[in-house]
């Protein structure tokens, strides 16, 4: 009886022209923005990769000089691109591409690419991710609105059911009728994504991407579970069409639109994040440190130290340089006060994330989304996880440097080195987490989900068996 | 006539209790929103005063070492010495540019939280300093502010719509639009009454509202072309709503049914708020690319690589060109040292820098011009990019905040330059002859002409969509 339901309900959608309109506009749409998010992720990837090559090239060709003048030239981090940020692109565009690596400095990341776009660009882009968090949706709204509602206008409500239809039947029966309705529209711009993606990676990012691209379809057949059982519970229990019509809209505007400014703004409130002043500042103030722990004062220290531990009496006398010395305890100090100073920024912005989360419960807008963004591998823990894993290589750069010198630098006169020491720092190499990293932080959104998906087919059921039949 | 059925039609909408719950969430959205505009303007604004008063107790600092420092009763390195201009142009002594929030900044967030609104200038190149983000976790980048224009771009439209999208139909559907019109009276009359009464209703909650919210916030009237621009907003604010009442009359024109009226505004919203901006930042995109910022970063690190290699010998050729700045022929010789060295080197290294960065702007000024002449597809587009200019938070302000921080980096290093190469040393009575940044507003003529012509760009589809309109409204099967 379902299968019988379902086939009728298909077919009658796929003759329906406004049907075959709207899929043929949102299909077109989907399409587009992948194709547009492959070609932007082929010519940003090689970008990038060039740019990381050319930057070892530099430091390699350096030349000779001083170990400290290598240091401060340094080299630039470019951020690589993940494969399945040609559906998602998340917040890719309002983070930077590059960190210059440099002696004393954890610099920010430079160049975020929608300061080089215009303000339309604010209006949202046009990504994969887009269309299926905002246009799918609606799509399914249209569709389904009418299906108890309609029918109870039509009088073929009060038909279907003297006839010995179980209301159970028919739900489920409306329900596979869309969802097949919309597969033939997804499954098809499912496959052109997943042939952009195989095209635009290498074998290893393929790999990783598998796993990622599962959990991402989960998420997003979640997300459309939901907006299909709330439509036909609306429809089952609105006094019209028009009025199912409009409380589905409003649903579908609060959770693309208000939802995820309103979260924004109350993560904000709740947990708010220093400005870049204070920020700066602090870190400022913790490296010039106070009378007792200056610079200065720290060098005097380790003089003592180092005196006592090589038992001369005389700084000249050390068996290491003591310039080196400084300068990597210098690095030290430095390194203990950024820790400090990010981590307790990015505690704030996970705290944020929490906030976010805790909205979510009512809006699932915001779940899919986050979802989304962290399987794609373009949300800000992974790019913090960039960061911290450049820092890591600025710090072994410093090392390597500041021991040649600490061993082969006299205590009198220049010291310069060459090929030799440029080569013993190896190239830099990143991989990024894998899924069940990404995973364990997005179990909440995808619980979120399932709870919101449940909810719906259940209000879909409750309200269907209590259907008003005229 | 006009004031009878306004005043029959005022008595049937407040009956209903639906349009009013809806007004009432407008307003609550507009407060909400200008609560967030303020509060924006308030973090920069501390933000600024912040900055300058650490630049102040740092000067404040250095006027008390420098006597110490030349009596000899405290020694400080090299690079900290306050009295070594290149020393106090580069790190020390340096000073910070600062554009204040515009008047009406509360109006609209735009662009503002995505471009730097200070900086700190030195004499070193300005690739150093002028990448001065604000600290904001991406995510909220990504999702945008809850602030006025969000509101007045996508939930205005909304509520005009939701009031008017069965103007006509719901009185034919109930069989009253007969009888109505059995009188003497034009059904372009009564819908003109009704349309009267509904846009003084939500322009006027939408406009009064807003202005209210924004100056509560704490807006700044009495500044310098404030007036003009609360006036020019207000209007633009009327047109766009304009545009939505006269889209719906025209779909109403059509004959249809409420629910088919609901569905095609609902989709000509969705058309015009959402698909055609993406659409359109896609073609922009896709027409003038900007070139890759990556690259930009590899052509100044090449040019600051050869810059350097050639050393002493750009330093040759800056004094040949520079014949005013040479040190005095029986001033101390030898080796020029790091800080002439340095002023050679950065200059040749940004000449070589420039045509690179010129190609930039050339294309974001392309984008940017694309965009002012197809924004007219969507009034969505061209209300926004009205708002953005009034309130201050448009790339045009933060352009031309640029171009005066170029200015002042140049007067920076007009003054550190010829001390650097003469080896002067400062004083502290040169503290006070430092050149001081100050932010000029841009002509409030220029930027109410911008919102003029974006006023205009919105009567065009107010005409286009409100006359056929109009016209149809001849030929509507009133009844049957």
């Amino acid at each position: 009886m379902t299968l019988r339901i379902a086939k009728k309900e298909m077919t009658e959608m796929v003759r329906d022209g406004r049907f075959r309109a709207a899929s043929a506009i949102v299909f077109t749409l989907l399409a587009g923005a992948l194709l547009l998010g492959w070609q932007h992720f082929r010519e940003v990837s090689a970008q990038h990769a060039s740019a990381q090559r050319a930057t070892r090239e530099q430091w390699l060709g350096q030349g000779k000089k001083n170990p400290h003048s290598a240091a401060h030239y340094g080299v630039y981090a470019f951020k690589p691109k993940v494969p399945l940020t040609m559906l998602d692109r998340g917040t890719d565009p309002f983070t930077g591409v590059a960190v210059w690596l440099e002696a004393h400095k954890q610099n920010e990341f430079k160049y975020r690419p929608a300061q080089d776009a215009t303000a339309v660009q604010r209006f949202g882009e046009l990504t994969g991710a887009t269309v299926l968090q905002l246009l799918v949706p609606l799509l399914i709204v249209l569709l389904s609105f009418t299906a108890f509602s309609g029918e109870r206008e039509l009088g073929t409500l009060r038909q279907l059911l003297s006839l010995g239809v179980r209301q159970l039947d028919l739900a489920r029966g409306k329900a596979l009728g869309v969802a097949v309705a919309l597969g033939l529209l997804l499954v098809p711009a499912a496959l052109i994504g997943v042939v952009a993606i195989t095209a635009g990676s290498g074998q290893t990012d393929m790999v990783a991407a598998i796993p990622r691209m599962a959990w991402m379809t989960l998420g997003y057949l979640l997300y459309f579970g939901t907006f299909l059982g709330v439509s036909l519970a609306v429809s089952a229990w609105a006094s019209s069409s028009r009025s199912a019509l409009i409380i589905l809209l409003g649903f579908w505007m609060f959770n693309a639109l208000i939802a995820p400014r309103a979260a924004s703004d109350i993560a904000k409130a709740l947990r708010p994040a220093p400005s870049a002043f204070q920020f700066a500042r602090g870190i400022e103030k913790a490296l010039q440190g106070d009378g007792h722990d200056s610079a200065s004062s720290r060098a005097k220290r380790l003089e003592q130290e180092l005196m006592k531990k090589y038992n001369v009496d005389k700084v000249e006398a050390l068996p290491i340089n003591f310039t080196g010395a400084r300068l990597q305890d210098g690095e030290d100090h430095g390194n203990e006060v950024f820790d400090q100073a990010y981590s307790r920024l990015w505690t704030v912005f996970d705290a944020q994330d929490g906030v976010r989360r805790l909205v979510s419960v009512t809006a699932p807008s915001i779940a899919v989304r986050s979802a989304s963004m962290a399987f794609a591998g373009a949300d800000f823990p992974q790019h913090a996880h960039f960061a911290r894993a450049a820092e890591a290589y600025r710090r072994t750069i410093q090392r390597v440097m500041n021991d040649d010198l600490m061993r082969n630098a006299s205590n009198t006169g220049v010291y310069v080195a060459g090929d030799e020491l440029w080569k013993k720092v190896q190239p830099f190499e990143y991989t990024a987490p894998d899924a069940s990293w990404v995973l364990s932080r997005q179990v909440p959104s995808l619980v979120v989900l399932a709870l919101w998906c449940t909810a719906a087919g259940l209000a879909a059921l409750w309200t269907t068996r209590r259907v008003r039949v005229y | 006539m006009l004031g009878t059925l306004m005043k029959y039609d005022w008595r049937n909408l407040s009956a209903d209790r639906a349009p009013l719950t809806v007004a009432l969430v407008l307003g609550t959205a507009i407060a909400y929103g200008a609560f967030n505009g303020s509060e924006w303007i308030r973090f920069q604004n501390r933000a600024i005063s912040e900055a300058l008063a650490e630049e102040r107790e740092r000067f404040d600092r250095i006027r008390s070492e420098i006597p110490r420092i030349e009596a000899g009763e405290m020694t400080v390195s090299a690079f900290a010495d306050p009295r070594q201009p290149q020393s106090f142009g580069r790190s020390v002594g340096t000073r910070y540019a600062v554009m204040p929030p515009a008047p009406l900044g509360a109006l609209a967030i735009g662009q503002s939280d995505l471009y730097p609104y200070y900086f700190r200038v030195s004499t070193s190149s300005k690739a150093t300093f002028l990448n001065n983000d604000e600290v904001e976790n991406p995510v909220h980048l990504l999702s945008g502010r809850f602030d006025l224009a969000f509101v007045l771009l996508y939930l205005y439209p909304l509520v005009i719509l939701a009031f008017s999208y069965n103007l006509v139909s719901s009185e034919k559907e109930s069989g009253t639009l007969a009888l109505t019109l059995s009188q003497p009276v034009s059904l372009r009359r009564v819908v003109m009454a009704k349309v009267l009464l509904r846009a003084a209703f939500v322009a006027a909650l939408a406009v009064l509202l807003s202005a209210a919210g924004v100056i509560i916030g704490g807006a700044n009237l009495a500044a310098e072309g404030a007036w003009p621009r609360l006036l020019v907003w207000a209007a633009v604010t009327a047109a766009y709503g304009a545009f939505w009442f006269a889209l719906a009359i025209a779909v109403n024109a059509m004959g249809r049914g409420s629910a088919t009226n609901a569905m095609i505004l609902a989709g000509g919203w969705l058309l015009f708020v959402i698909v055609i901006p993406s659409v359109l930042n896609v073609a922009i995109q896709a027409a003038y690319p900007v070139p890759s910022r990556v690259e930009l970063i590899q052509a100044i690190r090449v040019a600051g690589d050869e810059s350097t290699r050639q050393g002493s010998k750009l330093m040759a050729r800056y004094l040949e060109d520079h014949p005013e700045l040479a040190p005095p022929s029986n001033g101390p010789g030898g080796p020029p040292d790091f800080g002439t060295l340095q002023v050679a080197v950065n200059e040749a290294t940004e000449r070589s820098v420039q045509p690179v960065l010129a190609q930039f702007d050339a294309q974001l000024a392309n984008q940017q011009k694309m965009v002012d002449r197809f924004r007219y597809l969507s009034p969505a587009i061209v209300a926004q990019s009205a708002f953005n200019d009034l309130a201050g938070s448009s790339a045009h302000r933060y352009k031309h905040f640029l171009a005066g921080v170029d200015e002042y980096h140049r007067q920076w290093r007009g003054f550190f330059v010829p001390r650097i190469l003469k080896k002067e040393k400062l004083g502290a009575g040169d503290l006070d002859r430092l050149p001081v940044f100050t932010f000029r507003e841009e002509p409030t003529a220029d930027v109410t002409a911008r919102a003029g012509v974006a006023f205009a760009g919105l009567l065009i589809p107010v005409l286009l969509a409100g006359i056929p309109a109009v016209m149809a409204l001849r030929r509507y099967p009133v009844a049957g």
